[in-house]
């Protein structure tokens, strides 16, 4: 049962039921595909709803295993296409088998000039299959060990499958728009990201770093985590923003117990600036509801107050353990778990306030220059794009 | 660029790069081979094995090791003891050592930490304490690599003996070797470390050195190199240049301490300066460390802040923002915020005054800054 899978089969899934945006959507996915397996070799084809990879020669598993971080891919299966010829199908049947256990062939058949139903293929492939077996298989059309797919397509070739290996889903990056997501450094924002990136979101992201209360560490970690999110995304515009001199100035002029509060209210505002150049429907945060003291209800309203533009918490509902699971999922968290300090944990209070009110938080900023502070940040900000390593 | 961080690693001195390339490219053979060639450089390497002990005072013999943490792990794993006894270390051991230990405690071993003083120095009397019959293993720093604190090992070493004749005496030498005067024959110390690139030559080299009569069970084992005590074949550009290195460094070892004395006394003076810092080095230990703590700011903000300025300097193994690495400001009982502002300086025999200099201006420049914002 040694067999050479000549072919990876792509199934996409939510973007049928688009309409007539179908070809818009399809020309996105298609091209999401391409740029994630730059610079393989292989040739692609598309038929009939499905795209195929061919001549892949050995990237066979490498290009699969990025495909399944493509956004829009319903699922993928390492394939052999034959000529649509009763001998060839049963040789590559029984060449791809394990010849013991319970098994079903189910055929589906594209070209119906075929003078054979899907039933009856399916009956004469099970038969060759039963034969070379020596009788050790058993067909069971439904308590079955293992299923054995043939697509019949009105080329003249087939394809023969048994793995069906779930794509990452969602929708293909790019077609809801661009996002801003303030990014940290810790477990929670790269998750909000691939989410967020998951529903089509073409992901830009804005770090704020307090050299020297930050170290070039800490900033090597932030990257290294938009580097885990572009193998989703194709790529992580990032801003990195100077963000001690604020701290500084809050630090000396607003009561400590504000200090975080005041803090994400000019990141806030920084992000919205970043985003409304970078043409960003959203700003995506990886807050959630009471981790902590600044991701109350009333924290986040104060923080909310000053931008416009609509901020999306994908994880506002989610338990710790949660995240986590989807950050090992996505291979951030051994970096988000590095021990370096970020731009929260210096300057951290003894005692932040947890019910600020957006009166006071106002009041207190009257004593700096609110204006004159984000400018000089957004100036001095660094852009670089991350790609997947 | 000014880089006071030496006891971390140091720049190759050209004498031992020369020598590296040489056996790279020249003296290549495999020492272990028959031919001639192989003979030569079988010879070579014998000959700075020679030249190391001569630069140590060691009778005994000296086992060439990939560095100074697997000197330390071969000199734990590698000697008998009873089972269960009693193995005592200091508070301020270098990690290599101090995991080696953990990992013996959790074989059952009676593992016990001897406190320092504020210095980083062993307290006889809690050691003396600690020791008994049943002890079969003792390993206390040389020269301290968190505050340069020098431990009297031959005072240490007989009074190990005195209570427990058959217990071994291990010494980790990797910040003292090639820096301070050693004569180990004449002192009871049976396992001492060294490393290569704490003096001028290359990282991936060190060497145990074990007295007469002291048994070496290989960690390990393969083509029976070095005695059968540490197989594989032997890393001879590196091995060559730790005895350029080390035989330069001897050469001007006693001029070399004169001046970082004088060094280590001028920022000592100008860091005394500040009422919120605090110098942790004791006066009387290794002129190539100098470490400090300050009560308004992090170390690792410090070393950041100065970095910028174009000085690299150390945080020791005490940085704060990992809390595995609280060890070292507990074990020198650093109160409060001292325990997270220790900054460390390490110099090499080419440290200069004017550099000194350098640095001290800039220190003062930078710390006044972040202390305004720290309140």
């Amino acid at each position: 049962m040694s067999v050479e899978y000549n072919c990876i089969l792509i199934r996409f899934g939510e973007i049928f039921l688009k309409g007539h945006n179908k070809k818009y959507f399809e020309d996105l996915l298609i091209n999401n595909i391409k740029s994630a397996l730059k610079p393989l070799k292989y040739t692609f084809l598309r038929s009939q709803g499905r795209y195929y990879i061919e001549d892949a020669a050995d990237n066979s598993s490498e290009i699969v295993s990025r495909l399944t971080r493509v956004f829009g891919i319903h699922s993928v299966s390492p394939a052999v296409k034959v000529k649509t010829d009763e001998e060839e199908l049963f040789k590559a049947a029984v060449a791809m088998s394990p010849m013991s256990g319970k098994f079903r062939v189910t055929v589906k058949r594209a070209d119906k000039r075929l003078p054979f139903t899907s039933a009856e293929m399916a009956g004469k492939i099970g038969g060759a299959l039963l034969k070379a077996s020596l009788g050790k298989l058993k067909v069971d059309l439904y308590d079955f060990d293992f299923e054995l797919n043939v697509d019949i397509r009105d080329n003249g070739f087939s394809y023969l499958f048994y793995d069906k290996i779930p794509g990452a889903g969602g929708l293909p990056v790019g077609c809801s728009g661009n996002g801003m997501l303030l990014l940290s450094g810790g477990i929670d924002s790269p998750v909000a990201g691939y989410l967020i990136a998951k529903r089509g979101v073409r992901i830009n992201a804005v770090h704020f770093h307090s050299f020297p209360y930050t170290s070039e560490l800490a900033l090597q970690k932030v990257k290294d985590l938009a580097a885990k999110l572009a193998r989703y995304t194709g790529g992580v515009k990032l801003f990195v923003v100077p963000f001690t001199d604020i701290q500084y100035a809050i630090h000396e002029k607003c009561p400590e117990s504000f200090m975080i509060t005041i803090m994400r209210r000019f990141m806030m505002r920084i992000a919205e600036r970043l985003a409304r150049r970078e043409e960003c429907g959203a700003i995506i945060t990886g807050e959630s509801l009471g981790q902590v003291a600044s991701q109350t209800m009333q924290s986040m309203m104060v923080t909310n107050s000053v931008v416009s533009l609509p901020v999306y918490r994908p994880l506002i509902g989610f338990d710790k353990e949660e995240i986590i699971d989807i950050s090992k999922k996505i291979d951030a968290f051994d970096i988000s778990i590095r021990p370096y300090e970020d731009c929260c944990t210096v300057f951290l209070p003894k005692n932040p306030v947890i019910r600020p009110r957006i009166a006071e938080a106002v009041e207190y900023e009257k004593n700096l220059d609110v204006d004159a502070l984000i400018d000089a940040a957004v100036e001095n900000t660094v852009e670089e794009f991350i790609t997947s390593k | 660029m000014i880089y006071f961080d030496n006891a971390a690693t140091t720049r190759v001195i050209p004498e031992a790069a020369q020598t590296v390339f040489k056996y790279l490219t020249e003296k290549y053979y495999n020492p272990s081979a028959m031919y001639h060639e192989a003979l030569d450089v079988k010879n070579d390497l014998e000959n700075a094995r020679s030249v190391i002990l001569n630069q140590i005072g060691g009778e005994g013999k000296l086992y060439f090791t990939s560095g100074g943490t697997e000197s330390d792990n071969l000199a734990f794993f590698g000697t008998k003891k009873k089972r269960n006894s009693r193995v005592i270390i200091s508070a301020v051991e270098h990690a290599a050592v101090y995991q080696s230990a953990m990992n013996l405690k959790q074989a059952g071993f009676d593992v016990c930490v001897a406190p320092v003083d504020g210095s980083g120095k062993i307290d006889i009397e809690a050691f003396s304490a600690l020791l008994n019959a049943d002890t079969s293993f003792v390993s206390v720093i040389h020269v301290s690599n968190e505050t340069g604190a020098v431990n009297d090992i031959g005072e240490l070493a007989r009074l190990t003996k005195r209570v427990a004749p058959r217990a071994l005496f291990h010494s980790d030498g990797v910040q003292a070797g090639g820096k301070i005067k050693i004569d180990l024959k004449s002192i009871p110390v049976d396992l001492y470390s060294l490393s290569a690139h704490k003096i001028g030559a290359p990282k991936g080299t060190g060497a145990l050195y074990a007295a007469k009569g002291v048994h070496l069970n290989p960690v390990i084992v393969g083509g029976g190199q070095e005695e059968g005590v540490r197989s594989s074949t032997e890393n001879t550009a590196g091995i060559m240049a730790f005895a350029t290195a080390f035989s330069a460094a001897a050469l001007h070892i006693d001029e070399s301490a004169e001046n970082l004395r004088a060094l280590s006394a001028y920022l000592r003076k100008r860091l005394g300066a500040f009422d919120d810092v605090m110098v942790i080095s004791p006066e009387d230990g290794s002129p190539y460390i100098l470490s400090f703590a300050s009560a308004s700011v992090r170390g690792e903000v410090i070393e950041h802040a100065l970095e910028r300025e174009g000085v690299l300097v150390g945080t020791g193994s005490a940085c704060s923002s990992n809390k595995s690495t609280r060890r070292i400001p507990e074990a020198l009982n650093l109160q409060g915020k001292y325990a997270s502002g220790m900054v460390r300086l390490s110099f090499s025999r080419f440290s200069s005054m004017a550099e000194a200099e350098e640095f001290a201006d800039k220190y003062e420049k930078v710390y006044k800054e972040l202390k305004r914002h720290v309140g």
